[in-house]
């Protein structure tokens, strides 16, 4: 957990992932591209003697993961978002598979979410009844950018796609997180486009809409969704780390944020391995608005308004009760490990 | 007489990057900046990313092309895009003078709707400013949302504002860099023409005020935080040039 002005906030971080970028498993210009361009998010934001190599970013082992994010990395509970690209990667850049293997291991500390592409049809549709099945998923990452044959991309208002969402409503899948952030290279622009989510989030008025890094550079569309569809959130990721080299920007974002949305609706996360978490969280909790910001936006960064962020809001989409997952942490593998446990002592049994 | 590199440089303080809306002399993009004798301009510039927007690249080269070859005593203007994915097709179509659909094979989407899109983003952002500056100066939201481009007059760096008799007078730069947006997008052209609108270019009532300054204040938020993203990214890539 994390230690705060004397309080513990329980940390789900909600955008994580286990990837493979090694040359090995690259079979598209494209897949070198994508692992660069992350690369490049990694040295613009990570502090200098943070920073890993190329060869280190490739990929990373469990052992590392695991001790990145629940050591060091004061989460409690995370989030694995898929990413398939197999387009340019042989067996998937970030697969349910790679991810599940690791959740099903650890899991009380870590959920998989799962995917769809409507592109693939009926065997997309099955696919996604198998990984409810075989991993019980709540939520789903959708990447509407996502090449796929001469297909640079898709919508989530598109009639294939709210087949999918509907199988998602059919099946208890509640949350669809969709990558809406900065352009990734070499993946088009223009399918980060985020008035796609509008409609789809008033057509299925049962799932939860998390739109990952808060639609930049788009932000202000996103928001003004956001005021109109109660089942839209919003997720930190890309912008969280902004909160430690460009405080003002971030606070800024944040204001934005919880005005438009509301404290309910925000949601933290790394990205990890683009970022740890460990100065990613402490950057964020830190982070307080001036005075004037405080009358601009009429509101606080407060404790309670960071529990919520850091994890309590993830914690509702994704029933977690708080309590009795710290009896549950008190005494597991990664507790023992890491040599955590002490901190959820007093957890309700 | 020839041209001086210091003028070159003062008229690409126009040129902006359409995403963030800054200036790209600002932004530290410019990497080389030769003028000769005999009035040849020669830029080289640079991006936060070697993968930004193919689009957005190409209307900062086309825009220098303009700024720069728009200026008494300039012979030959070469542009020279650097270190990105499409450095060639970029350098090669705005020298050529050629259309960007025709540079590129490739291109989806095209420039001027995209222009036309981020100028109506940038004509709400540069709105914040310039409601913020009248609030500062004493002007409240009836007579924002009365307010005529008639209503203006700008004697140098400052501009007065006529509020049916009275007058109140400030700095004339934030009005100045919204009435160039308001007019870009048509929305601003008239004596007549109400000086602010709604995210959607509607008309405002005195009530509607508050909300269309929120809106505007998110769209400059939103410019702003995309370009400290992209600040990060080219401090991180170009440390010669980005000095934060």
């Amino acid at each position: 957990m994390l230690q705060h002005q004397g309080e513990d906030i329980f940390v789900i971080d909600g955008h994580l992932h286990a990837w493979d970028a090694t040359k090995e498993n690259i079979i598209h210009e494209g897949g070198e591209q994508f692992i660069k361009c992350f690369y490049d998010y990694h040295t613009g934001f990570t502090p200098e003697e943070r920073q890993w190599t190329l060869e280190e970013f490739r990929t990373y082992s469990d052992e590392k993961f695991l001790s990145d994010v629940f050591g060091t990395g004061d989460v409690d509970v995370g989030i694995f978002q898929p990413t398939y690209l197999k387009e340019f990667y042989e067996d998937g850049f970030n697969t349910i598979d790679d991810c599940g293997a690791l959740a099903d291991e650890y899991g009380d500390r870590l959920i998989t979410n799962g995917r769809f592409d409507p592109r693939e049809g009926e065997a997309g549709l099955e696919d996604l009844e198998r990984q409810a099945r075989e991993y019980d998923i709540q939520g789903v990452k959708v990447y509407t950018a996502e090449w796929r044959g001469d297909s640079k991309g898709w919508r989530l208002d598109s009639e294939d796609s709210f087949e999918f969402l509907q199988k998602c409503a059919d099946l208890g899948i509640e949350n669809v997180h969709a990558h809406k952030g900065p352009t990734i290279r070499p993946l088009n622009r223009d399918a980060f486009d985020v008035a796609d989510v509008d409609d789809a989030a008033s057509s299925f008025p049962e799932l939860n809409f998390v739109v990952e890094h808060v639609g930049l550079p788009r932000l202000d569309d996103f928001c003004w969704i956001g005021t109109q569809e109660p089942n839209v959130y919003g997720g930190l990721a890309v912008a969280a780390p902004m909160a430690r080299d460009r405080p003002q920007k971030f606070r800024e974002i944040l204001g934005e944020l919880l005005y438009w949305l509301g404290d309910d609706k925000i949601l933290f996360g790394s990205d990890y391995g683009i970022w740890e978490p460990d100065w990613v969280l402490d950057a964020v909790v830190n982070t307080e608005f001036t005075e004037e910001e405080k009358a601009e936006y009429g509101l606080e960064f407060d404790m309670e308004t960071k529990k919520k962020v850091l994890g309590e809001n993830a914690a509702d989409l994704y029933d977690i009760d708080i309590e009795e997952r710290k009896a549950a942490l008190r005494d597991d593998d990664l507790s023992a490990e890491f040599d955590t446990g002490a901190q959820y002592e007093g957890a309700a049994d | 007489m020839p041209v001086t590199a210091d003028a070159v440089r003062d008229a690409l303080d126009d040129v902006t990057d359409p995403e963030l809306d800054q200036p790209i002399t600002d932004l530290d993009y410019i990497e080389t900046l030769d003028v000769s004798d005999d009035g040849d301009v020669h830029l080289a510039f640079v991006l936060p990313t070697a993968w930004c927007s193919p689009t957005f690249a190409w209307m900062m080269a086309a825009d220098a092309r303009d700024a720069a070859s728009a200026l008494d005593g300039v012979a030959d203007v070469r542009i020279e895009l650097r270190d990105h994915m499409h450095a060639e097709e970029v350098t090669r179509g705005v020298n050529e003078d050629l259309s960007f659909e025709t540079a590129f094979d490739t291109a989806d989407g095209e420039v001027a709707s995209t222009r036309a899109t981020l100028d109506r983003k940038a004509r709400l952002a540069r709105q914040y400013d310039a409601m913020e500056a009248l609030d500062d100066a004493g002007v409240d939201d009836r007579q924002l949302a009365r307010l005529r481009r008639g209503d203006l007059t700008v004697e140098e760096d400052r501009v007065t504002i006529d509020l049916d008799g009275l007058y109140v007078e400030l700095d004339a730069r934030p009005l100045e860099r919204y009435l160039e947006k308001a007019r870009a997008v048509d929305l601003v052209t008239d004596d007549d023409d109400r000086l602010f609108a709604s995210r959607d270019e509607e008309t405002l009532s005195p009530a509607d005020v508050p909300r269309a300054r929120r809106a505007s204040r998110l769209a400059k938020t939103n410019m702003g935080g995309q370009g400290g993203v992209c600040a990060s990214l080219h401090a991180s890539r170009n440390p010669e040039l980005a000095d934060d």
